[in-house]
């Protein structure tokens, strides 16, 4: 990375007819491991790095990048940006919201830095996993694993005077199986991320966490029972919570999808001026509050500054069951007569920063799982999921369950076969009447933009309790 | 010989001089260009240049593989990964790389968009087309995308060659209502024909059609999809007849070749034909690409193949390498006898779904998945449209949908959008008989 090159960039974008520009450098350095059934494919290493620019200019935004570092192609880019912000001849002219300029250098710290860990030392992490998988007397057929790191330092200046430097290590693992028996296959995937030095594999159990996962399909395939269609009670764990966070709260408070600019892609928003639902509207009981919050340490999500240099904070998405505050970048910001909450992210230097979620989640509450599960005569308690989705206006969802459980009067029973909930996010949230203590998340890459640009996040919650949902 | 390919063999001979068992490199020049919009405006305009070589050496059945931006960074950046490969394991399974010498067929890439004139007004065109089928209040969002990669490929086992990529699409959703919208798309590899009002005349006739929907009803149906809905269905269907997802059992295809998979009228084949947004000349082994027929009136005939999993399979490559990974590059479902007319009044009581998104499986190899139908749904009966409806899923099983086609347009349009419809296709009007969709409760 060459900061110079960035620093010429802004000046050359400022003697020009600008109302805002900034340049962004990003450089990654990534180890990617991808095995195949104890096979490893292939073991990549590479160093990625360029910049971009953008530029507001009569209410029109122009964007450009590149990987080569030289000030000839500077100015290249620079004058792209420049021609394509004139371009868009805006009737409502785009504006961003005024913000403080600021100077830092911000950085997340490894106990165990990742650029010492050995290739050997990787592989070995596979190794294990994979030995460990096909020793448990569980027929597991099949076995994709990926295992990657990747150090990213970022340099961003803007026009109003902030210079913000930054490097976040991450380290990230995928893991698919299938366990075949009597014939039946029953298959699970898992993700783990976390922003941090190699430290990350002792919270992770990576080898603990999959042979459970195997047991659970196992288990599923020659002991689980269908659940008989019904209202019951459903008892979430910290994964299908997490997930319904992300999908149905974190995913609708995005301004930008509340204003429209997705409505191609990943859609619009249950959420809009002038509709039934705004700040202040209920969308779920008063159990229920999720927080969209960048500064969890050592989280996936992980950041103190966004990528339009704002600083990050917790934010309130739904807070004791009301709409409280949606995810904004500067643009969006502006346009609702507000300030932003530093939710402003690009995964590289060659794609625009957007509005997205960092780690989302339910705030816990005051049960103990014992007591959310003793007061459930009848119900299901779903611990994870399988098959997910939602609508694009963020509504009609359905979640299927990979490790669930039959619950009488109380006690957790037999296995139950991919149960389902299939339901509106208002009628979910408003059937939330207990909320666990202790929270957990799960890493993910939440998909977004065009050219789809995936970010780390974690998805988290405690158990909670849902009332008289309709499972199947 | 170019001067950038003399210079990307160069790094096939530095590996090799290294003791690497075979290297493979592939420098691309990509220029990338794309026009966002919403609410009938521009949001941003968009270029990416990327320079990059990427590199794939093998020592001892060990793989490893790097990039290189800069080729001042050569020596250093191809001595790294050499070393890497010493101390990385062996797959034993690793079949090597394509060798010999290939003749390749010319590339028909279009140069105009190298650097798309005036993108804006081929966004303005498609947006005043919706307009005019939906009304003056219709409001619009989507993208225009222009791609054009010079590439140039070197390998030890003698596969050398240059080629040019091209690719412009059009992609605009159009809503009369907040709930009654339409997608349409234009994708291309030339912008010669390139018609963007073609694309916003469709988003505009179908939110047109989609005004005042009522909530839909659980049930089996037989179903009309629209081709971009067949789009992404071929982009469930087509990527499971990868090797890689096959070994994996990321498929519903595991063990069955030469079985049937599908009904009699389904033919599905593979192919980076000049027309598609995919095209290309070779693979990323530097093998020719070719047409590959992956269903053949319902019988599977292939999976698709690099030279490694071909040998696993004991076949030849198909020409679809990604090295770690065959991929379909432009899928084909082979037209069929019918006009979207007579389709639909085959259908007593059914839907037409035209657009879909969020597809997700519960058992890959089973095939058991839901998508959530977006856009224009309709209740159709006796052959016509009855009502607009609107908050279903699709929720069924995907090689049970593979058998139960029943009808196929001779109509046929090339899609893309997004990571839905993807990869590229070819793509008719389906008729599939029960469907199960299902609704929130």
């Amino acid at each position: 990375m060459d900061k110079d090159i960035a620093d010429f960039s802004l000046d050359y974008a400022m003697s020009k007819k600008v109302d805002y520009a900034e340049a962004r450098a990003h450089r990654g350095e990534h180890q990617e491991l991808v095995m195949k059934n104890g096979m490893l494919d292939a073991y990549i290493s590479l160093v990625d790095d360029g910049f971009c620019i953008r530029i507001l200019a009569d209410g029109g935004i122009g964007f450009a990048s590149t990987n080569k570092w030289t000030k000839e192609e500077a100015k290249t880019i620079v004058d792209t940006a420049y021609k394509f912000a004139k371009m868009a001849k805006r009737k409502d002219k785009i504006s961003f919201a005024e913000e403080k300029s600021i100077k830092t250098d911000w950085k997340v710290q490894e106990k165990k830095k990742l650029e010492d860990v050995s290739p050997e030392t990787r592989i070995e992490t596979l190794i294990e996993l994979e030995k460990t998988l096909i020793s448990q007397g569980i027929n597991v057929a099949a076995r994709m694993f990926t295992f990657g790191t990747t150090l990213t330092e970022k340099y961003f200046v803007n026009t109003e005077g902030s210079v913000i430097s930054s490097y976040v290590p991450r380290i990230g693992a995928f893991a698919f199986i299938t366990v075949v028996e009597n014939g039946k296959p029953e298959q699970a995937y898992k993700q783990f991320g976390y922003a941090g030095g190699w430290e990350a594999l002792e919270k992770w159990k990576l080898t603990e966490q999959m042979t459970h996962e195997a047991k659970v399909l196992q288990r599923v395939i020659k002991e689980a029972k269908a659940v008989k269609s019904g209202k019951m009670d459903l008892v979430c764990g910290p994964e299908v919570t997490g997930i319904a966070a992300h999908e149905s709260c974190g995913h609708p408070m995005e301004a930008d999808r509340i204003l429209g600019r997705e409505m191609s892609q990943a859609g619009r928003s249950f959420i809009y001026p002038k509709g039934l639902f705004w700040l202040g509207t209920r969308i779920g009981s008063s159990a229920v509050t999720i927080i969209d919050d960048p500064t969890v340490k050592n989280s996936f999500g992980y950041y103190e500054y966004d990528d339009e240099g704002i600083k990050a904070r917790p934010r309130y998405l739904y807070k004791k069951g009301a709409i409280n505050e949606f995810l904004h970048n500067r643009e969006t910001a502006a346009k609702l007569s507000t300030c932003s909450n530093g939710a402003s992210r690009a995964i590289n230097y060659d794609r625009e920063a957007i509005v997205r979620m960092a780690n989302t989640f339910v705030q816990p509450g005051d049960f103990g799982e014992e007591e959310i599960l003793e007061d459930v005569k009848q119900g299901v308690y779903m611990r994870s999921f399988t098959e997910w989705n939602i609508d694009d206006k963020r509504f009609n969802q359905r979640y299927v369950g990979r490790e669930a459980y039959w619950i009488e009067r109380g006690e957790l029973k037999h296995a139950i076969a991919r149960p389902v909930i299939e339901t509106t996010t208002k009628i979910f949230w408003s059937a939330v009447d207990a909320v666990s203590k202790k929270v957990e998340y799960d890493a993910a890459t939440c998909g977004k933009g065009d050219p789809m640009q995936g970010a780390p996040v974690y998805t988290g919650g405690p158990i909670i309790r849902l009332r008289k949902v309709y499972v199947k | 010989m170019s001067g950038t390919l003399a210079k990307t063999e160069q790094v096939v001979k530095k590996g090799k001089a290294l003791g690497a068992d075979e290297v493979i490199a592939r420098t691309t020049f990509g220029r990338y260009r794309q026009t966002r919009f919403s609410n009938n405006q521009i949001d941003i305009s968009v270029a990416w240049n990327d320079y990059v070589t990427d590199v794939v050496l093998s020592w001892k059945k060990r793989v490893v593989a790097t990039q290189i931006h800069n080729f001042q960074d050569v020596d250093e950046g191809v001595k790294r990964l050499f070393n890497l490969a010493k101390v990385s394991k062996e797959n034993p399974q690793y079949g090597g790389v394509a060798q010999g010498k290939f003749r390749y067929q010319k590339s028909k890439a279009d140069k105009a968009l190298e650097d798309l004139k005036n993108p804006a007004e081929y966004v303005f065109e498609a947006i005043e087309a919706a307009k005019k089928e939906a009304g003056a209040a219709t409001n619009t969002g989507g993208i225009l995308f222009s791609r054009f990669e010079e590439v140039y490929q070197a390998s030890s086992e003698g596969p050398i060659g240059e080629d040019l990529r091209s690719a412009v699409e059009l992609s605009i959703r159009a809503f009369s209502q907040k709930e009654a919208s339409g997608h349409g798309v234009e994708c291309s590899s030339t912008i010669k024909g390139f018609d963007p009002a073609r694309a916003g005349k469709k988003a505009g006739e179908i939110a047109r059609l989609a005004k005042n929907p009522k909530a839909g009803v659980e049930g089996r149906y037989d179903v009309i999809f629209d081709p971009l809905f067949a789009g992404s269905l071929l982009g469930v269907w087509g990527p499971m007849t990868s090797a890689f997802n096959v070994m994996i059992q990321m498929s519903i295809f595991v063990k069955k070749i030469g079985q049937k998979v599908g009904s009699d009228i389904v033919t599905l084949r593979d192919t980076p034909a000049g027309y598609s947004m995919a095209n290309r000349v070779f693979d990323d082994e530097g093998v020719p690409v070719k047409e590959n027929v992956l269903i053949e009136k319902g019988v599977l005939k292939t999976y698709l193949h690099n030279t490694s999993t071909a040998k696993i399979f004991k076949t030849e490559t198909t020409g679809n390498a990604g090295i770690v990974m065959p991929t379909p590059w432009n899928l084909e479902l082979d037209a069929g006898d019918m006009s979207r007319e007579e389709m639909f009044s085959e259908v007593k009581r059914g839907l037409y779904l035209t657009n879909t998104w969020y597809t997700r499986f519960q058992n890959f190899a089973t095939g058991d998945f839901s998508t959530i139908p977006r856009d224009g749904i309709f209740l159709i009966e006796n052959g016509e449209i009855k009502q607009s409806s609107k908050d279903i899923r699709l929720s069924d099983n995907a090689l049970k949908m593979l058998s139960n086609i029943v009808g196929i347009s001779k109509e046929r349009q090339h899609v893309h959008w997004w990571g839905e419809a993807d990869p590229p296709s070819l793509s008719p009007y389906i008729l599939i008989k029960d469907v199960q969709i299902t609704r929130p409760k």
